[in-house]
């Protein structure tokens, strides 16, 4: 069973059609991300989750349950919603015995996850001198409180430093091998991409693609960059193939589009044609998820 | 027992909530102090234990404003998505909330009470006024009273409306400007609005002509504070936190 199921999940606020018709789950021992451009439902999707919004049309289960149905909700799942969701007068300790004390959690386990995420130095100060960095950490210590199954955090890797990015990642990849089910959303695919096993993207409330990391880079349709001495001799077998090629400008280059990476190597390998560059024309998979979501053109 | 000790925790763990109660304690011993020291002998005579108790309904803003803060700085701070994804079942949260505000409240009273009889009778003793032993008694009681009803009608209220500054702007419009209503409506209709009813609780001499009983008063205002309780509770139930 799916740890996360959403299930033809429809959220309208008004005229606004924040989520439509959106379905999807998540799987246990994977990170998986929870990609689109801002303001294309993936908060909205994560509040009807978690019980805080009721969806105007379908269902948003945890565990196969409705949030409120749940036995023991901290245990089950961790959520941060927003680094940013604490009293600033408030120390980062203090914040998390507020919740630690609901859930009926000893404070042992706030100093816990505050050793976990490295806020143990800062821990009497209050959050008001915290940087995003050490909110971001506070809010995965908060989610971390009851040791859950699933964690589910909106944005955690904003406003972090390289290191702590790193971090991040380290962290989220050691919680998903013992079994859990991380959800983390973004906006900025190479913010996660070395995290994620999995991908949910959706652009506008819909669903534009779920599947693995691979699949999502499999699907790429940009053109490749070829250089070859023989540039000419390779175009006529590429076209020869189906393929379109346009010029770069260079006499050496082609843009080739409608053929994998592979197909070209292997194409050019079988003819004994040298190839001095192969590859996507920017090879990042931001450009894969801009395609997908339509490059900001789906955000309301 | 777990979602009252974390509203307890989050009312101690900010300075607001102690800066709020030693303003109060220091704004009343001030008042009471220079009232009874620097006031009239022949006036004081007169006025008995309402002069003491002058400085009530700026008591009763503080008290207000620390209830209205534990449940409007939920939403002002954003606590309330953590708060209600640790604790689903949003009416105790609400319920918590107000039992922290009687709590709070009470200690607020006391606090008040022990400045303003310590000193401020000790002063008109000084001065050779005596206080009526059973008017001062009365007074304490309905001000007591007030000061607990005026924490838990911020709690109540915060939980109804949510916004930090609407709150707090409802709740001067109503106890500070209190004896006012009667003034646009009359005393028939006025006498039972929320700050007219806190005037009564104070038992001022005089003041019972145009004004409901002192038990009266106290228990419409505890009703005003059950119903907008019950309002908060079902609202932040039913209501989406976004």
């Amino acid at each position: 069973m799916a740890e996360i199921t959403v299930e033809r999940l429809t959220k309208r606020y008004g005229e606004t059609l924040a989520v439509d018709d959106l379905s999807f789950t998540v799987e246990a021992g994977r990170v998986t991300g929870f990609l689109g451009p801002n303001g294309s439902g993936k908060s909205t999707t994560l509040r009807a989750l978690l019980g805080l919004i009721r969806p105007t049309s379908g269902r948003a289960l945890v565990m196969g349950k409705p949030f409120h149905e749940l036995r023991n909700p901290v245990r089950s799942v961790g959520a941060s919603l927003d680094a940013a969701d604490v009293h600033p007068g408030r120390s980062g300790r203090g914040h998390l015995r507020t919740l630690a004390a609901a859930a009926g959690l000893p404070n042992s386990r706030v100093d816990e996850v505050l050793d976990m995420t490295e806020l143990t130095p800062a821990r009497d100060r209050r959050v008001k001198g915290y940087s995003m960095g050490m909110r971001q950490r506070l809010a995965l210590a908060a989610a971390l409180l009851g040791d859950p199954k699933i964690l589910m955090l909106d944005e955690p890797a904003n406003g972090l430093d390289p290191q702590g990015m790193r971090w991040l990642r380290d962290i989220l990849v050691a919680l998903a091998a013992e079994g859990r089910a991380v959800l983390i959303s973004s906006h900025v695919l190479s913010e996660v991409e070395q995290t994620v096993d999995s991908v949910v993207v959706i652009g506008a409330g819909r669903l534009v693609m779920q599947g693995t990391l691979a699949e999502l880079i499999r699907g790429d349709r940009r053109p490749a960059l070829v250089r070859s001495p023989q540039a000419e001799e390779l175009r006529e077998l590429l076209e020869g193939e189906g393929a379109s090629v346009t010029v770069d400008g260079r006499p050496d280059a082609m843009l080739v589009h409608h053929a994998s990476l592979e197909q070209i190597g292997t194409l050019a390998a079988a003819h004994g044609i040298p190839i001095f560059e192969l590859t996507h024309e920017v090879s990042t998979l931001e450009d894969r998820f801009l395609e997908l979501t339509g490059e900001g053109g789906n955000v309301r | 027992m777990n979602v009252l000790k974390s509203e307890w925790l989050k009312l101690v763990s900010v300075r607001t909530t102690w800066a709020l109660l030693a303003a109060m304690i220091l704004i009343e011993g001030l008042a009471a102090g220079l009232v009874t020291e620097l006031g009239d002998i022949d006036d004081l005579r007169r006025r008995d234990i309402s002069t003491l108790i002058i400085g009530t309904h700026l008591a009763i803003v503080f008290m207000f404003t620390l209830g209205a803060l534990l449940s409007t700085n939920e939403f002002r701070h954003g606590t309330a998505n953590s708060t209600f994804v640790v604790t689903p079942k949003r009416e105790r949260v609400i319920a918590a909330k107000l039992a922290v505000g009687l709590v709070v409240g009470a200690v607020g009273a006391l606090l008040y009470i022990a400045v303003n009889a310590g000193l401020g009778l000790s002063i008109l003793s000084n001065r050779g006024v005596a206080v009526d032993a059973h008017d001062a008694v009365n007074g304490y009681v309905g001000v007591g009273v007030g000061l607990v009803l005026g924490c838990l009608f911020g709690v109540a209220l915060g939980a109804l409306l949510r916004n930090q500054i609407l709150t707090i702007v409802v709740g001067m419009v109503i106890f500070l400007l209190a004896g006012t209503a009667a003034l646009f409506i009359g005393n028939d209709v006025g006498k039972y609005f929320p700050g007219e009813s806190l005037l009564a609780l104070q038992a001022t001499p005089g003041v019972e002509k145009t004004l409901l009983s002192q038990t009266n008063g106290g228990l419409l205002l505890g009703a005003y504070c059950v119903v907008l309780g019950i309002a908060g509770m079902i609202f932040t139930r039913q209501r989406e936190i976004t």
